[in-house]
């Protein structure tokens, strides 16, 4: 009978502890690669093919995102607004959802599966396959040849992705409005013009910072604590994606309450 | 130049896997330990490269204390430590040359042509000639191995480490990755550390073997001690007979 | 490949910071090509932020650069940057208003001629343009309520000052108030049709509204003739009954106006002070005999009311200066 009524506050405390465990590691893990960052020599070749791997190849998906959630924002905007709202409303709604929240956060949620499953997977693959160990003994340190570039390209590189996905979503709404919604350019860009405030651009660009550190961060934290082959690899993949969204959906918070 | 582990005790979460393990590799000999799987081979060898850091007794590789070392000191340890993997562990992304020449890219004053040349000497050494263009996945299981083996030798080490060199080979193709076990000590005069659990490829390249029985060293001896040993354990194990190795640990 | 991919990573970089920093421009209402700065002053500048928009002729021209309240603390310093070309006429001043009832605040070049009511404020230095604000609805109404506290304070007075001449006064006074309350329903109904999309029935609410208005001016002719005959009592209750119909009419509208409905609502409050003033003429026990004389006061409140009739006319004029229907 007891140990019935225990056993919820075990499950708890377990869950905590298990979850502090976990963020001590990140911590340890994230503040060595910040001193590995150091170690430039090692790094520096790699920075450039994560870039491409990280932000080129994740443009295509980024700003088919972007088109079709440009075309739904502006319908469904114009379907919401109705009676006494101006119609330019809907550039605004398109231009300020756009550049605010779905830029970043749709494109990070989408990147998440993207670059922080390939990256989990990767270095998951090179962890259960002793790759990171060979590292290791070749006088490699595994965070500044592994880490390091791969946060960099995120951070250096989400921001570029974002800022296109945006302007691509707005374009998208803008040419809805125009085929679809019957509304006139002029109009469209007056909804857009009115309520713009330069600091947006900014914030969404602080956004996609954070994101692309979180993504790519995540991705390197599961892979390399993967565990058990195969199996062990798709487990810290589906964890990596899972994790960023989640830190993503946070930090989302985080900053609309900080920043704005 | 020996390899010394005192007392070595390294447990994974509640279970331990070494107990206590005490050995010596003399400089310029070659020791095999034996073992079955799981037995804590791989992790013992681990503990001499830094991969793993003991959760008590003292990890001693020539001078250096290495559960002691930093970063910087470790790396200069490693530049004299080649590695073995037991999977070859190459790079996938990179090819053949690429890997053999990773430890050498790191190393102060070798140039690319340089590099270049010494990758084709070992490469020609494990009698890899012309596949240095070829990726890992290309390889054979023998051709990978043999690639392992001179992306560890590449940086001249002092000491080589084999993580079960031979294991899922054919027999040609172990004798052939003995013979070049045999060719490092013999003629480039390293130290090595060979982790197996063929018995047959122990006799063949090891000067000593020791048998890694329950997280701890339970016979060392050289080959001919080993098959006249009167130990069951160590019977047990060389003959391949379930109930005299298990029987007698359970007491 | 190696070339590729610096190729690929730099177009990427570089077209994320020109769609940043491009759009970011172009958004902010594009490039500002070699400018002029115009400089005005005026003793409030509302809700105007830097940034907001200068129009002149309805046509944007530049952009409101900064704001800053002068050391000496008498006025607000606008500067702006306009385009070079624009020739502005000779009296001009700048008006800073609200662009559209959703108010959105912006900065007019206009001819001073052609609106006279601000007080623009006439800054003694060279180049520094006449400003002025306009007020908001809200503070529109709030300066209507406080007409209607002065004019209760007024009725209050009035109990112990009532001779021919506050009569008059008073006579003039509900006059006043009647063209007032006329021009209201006039305001209310025009904002009606520029609110096509709105409920149905607004337009007769509107019209019930001034015919509301009509009968409450008649009441007040009525009143006129009753002043004249002396019958003061009757008079006054006439005029708090047909305010109260009028009253009734605003909450009618209220009701179906819609958005308009916060706008009657302010109406209604002003009406409800006037009944309530009118109230306090009717009570019995406020008894004539009692009554001392004070027309300086009744003047003031005549005045007032001058000064309430006017912003209205304005707000018949220009009557999305006023009416901003806060949606947002």
């Amino acid at each position: 009978m007891a140990e019935l009524l225990l056993r919820p506050f075990a499950a708890i405390g377990n869950l905590t502890l298990s979850g502090l465990e976990s963020l001590g590691r990140a911590w340890r893990l994230f503040s060595s690669a910040a001193v590995s960052i150091r170690s430039t020599d090692v790094w520096t070749p790699l920075l450039l093919p994560q870039m491409a791997k990280v932000g080129v190849a994740s443009v295509p998906i980024a700003l088919f995102i972007a088109t079709f959630t440009g075309i739904v924002m502006a319908l469904q905007a114009s379907y919401s607004l109705t009676g006494a709202i101006p119609p330019y409303f809907v550039g605004t709604l398109v231009g300020k959802t756009m550049i605010l929240e779905l830029g970043p956060v749709l494109t990070g949620l989408v990147l998440a599966g993207r670059v922080g499953a390939n990256i989990s997977a990767e270095l998951g693959t090179m962890r259960v396959t002793e790759q990171v160990d060979a590292l290791e003994t070749l006088a490699y340190d595994p965070l500044a040849y592994l880490v390091v570039p791969r946060v960099l390209a995120g951070i250096l590189m989400f921001p570029a992705v974002v800022l296109l996905a945006i302007s691509i979503g707005i374009a998208a709404g803008w040419f809805t409005a125009l085929q679809l919604l019957e509304m006139s350019s002029a109009e469209f860009v007056k909804g857009l013009r009115i309520y713009f405030a330069p600091w947006d651009v900014w914030f969404a660009v602080i956004k996609s910072l954070s994101f692309g550190a979180v993504v790519t961060g995540a991705g390197c934290y599961c892979g390399l604590r993967t565990e058990g082959g195969a199996e062990g690899v798709g487990r810290s993949t589906t964890r990596a994606v899972v994790t960023a969204c989640m830190i993503i959906l946070c930090l989302d918070a985080f900053w609309a309450a900080v920043l704005l | 130049m020996s390899i010394r582990l005192q007392e070595v005790r390294k447990s994974f979460g509640p279970k331990p896997v070494l107990k206590g393990f005490t050995l010596e590799v003399r400089d310029g000999e070659t020791l095999a330990i034996v073992g079955p799987s799981g037995s804590g081979k791989s992790v013992l060898l681990k503990h001499v490269a830094g991969l793993l850091r003991p959760d008590a007794g003292s990890v001693l590789v020539d001078t250096y204390s290495v559960p002691d070392l930093g970063r910087k000191e470790l790396i200069q340890l490693r530049r004299r430590i080649g590695y073995v993997f037991q999977f070859a562990a190459l790079f996938d992304s990179m090819t053949v040359a690429e890997n053999v020449g990773m430890g050498l890219r790191r190393m102060p004053g070798w140039d690319a042509q340089r590099i270049a040349a010494r990758v084709a000497e070992c490469l020609a050494l494990v009698d890899l000639n012309g596949l240095g263009d070829r990726y890992p996945a290309q390889l054979s299981g023998g051709q990978r191995k043999r690639a392992g083996l001179a992306r560890a030798i590449a940086p001249s080490p002092k000491f080589l480490l084999y993580d079960e060199p031979t294991t899922g080979l054919d027999p040609v193709t172990t004798t052939v990755i003995d013979r070049l076990i045999l060719r490092m000590s013999d003629e480039l005069g390293v130290t090595g550390l060979v982790v197996t659990h063929d018995m047959t490829s122990a006799y063949r390249v090891a000067d000593r073997i020791t048998l890694l029985h329950d997280g701890r060293a339970r016979f060392t001896g050289t080959p001919a001690e080993v098959r006249a040993a009167g130990d069951e354990v160590l019977r047990g194990f060389v003959e391949g007979d379930p109930d005299l190795y298990f029987g007698s640990g359970r007491d | 490949m190696d070339r590729r991919r610096e190729v690929l990573v730099g177009l990427v970089v570089v077209l994320g910071i020109v769609a940043g920093v491009f759009g970011s421009i172009w958004l902010k209402g594009g490039w500002q090509r070699g400018q002029t700065e115009l400089r005005t002053a005026a003793t409030s500048v509302g809700v105007l932020v830097p940034g907001a928009v200068v129009k002149f002729r309805g046509v944007t021209v530049g952009r409101v650069e900064s704001i800053e309240v002068l050391p000496s603390g008498e006025a607000v310093m606008v500067e702006m940057k306009v385009l070079p070309e624009l020739v502005i006429p000779e009296n001009a001043a700048v008006l800073l208003a609200p662009e559209s009832v959703f108010g959105e605040w912006q900065a007019e070049i206009l001819d001073r001629s052609e609106f006279g009511l601000p007080p623009f404020l006439d800054y003694p230095e060279e180049g520094v343009l006449p400003g002025a604000a306009l007020p908001d609805f809200s503070r529109l109404t709030a300066t209507a309520d406080q007409i209607a506290r002065n004019l209760t304070v007024i009725s209050e007075r009035f109990e112990v000052a009532f001779n021919e001449e506050t009569a008059q006064n008073l006579k003039n006074m509900i006059d006043n108030m009647g063209v007032l309350s006329e021009g209201l329903a006039e305001i209310i109904a025009q904002q009606t049709e520029r609110f096509e999309q709105l409920a149905e029935g607004v337009d007769a609410s509107a019209q019930e509204l001034g015919a509301a208005a009509r009968a409450a001016r008649i009441s007040f002719e009525h009143f006129d003739s009753l002043l004249l005959g002396a019958e003061a009592e009757t008079m006054v209750a006439d005029a708090g009954a047909s305010l109260r119909n009028l009253r009734e009419v605003t909450e009618v509208a209220g009701s179906s106006l819609g958005d308009l409905r916060a706008a009657a609502q302010k109406a209604d409050s002003i009406f409800a002070r006037m009944d309530g003033l009118l109230t306090m003429l009717e009570t019995p026990d406020g008894s004539f005999s009692r009554l001392l004389g004070d027309p300086a006061l009744a003047d003031g409140a005549v005045g007032t009311l001058a000064e309430f009739r006017a912003l209205l006319a304005d707000i018949q004029e220009n009557p999305r200066r006023y009416l901003s229907f806060s949606i947002f």
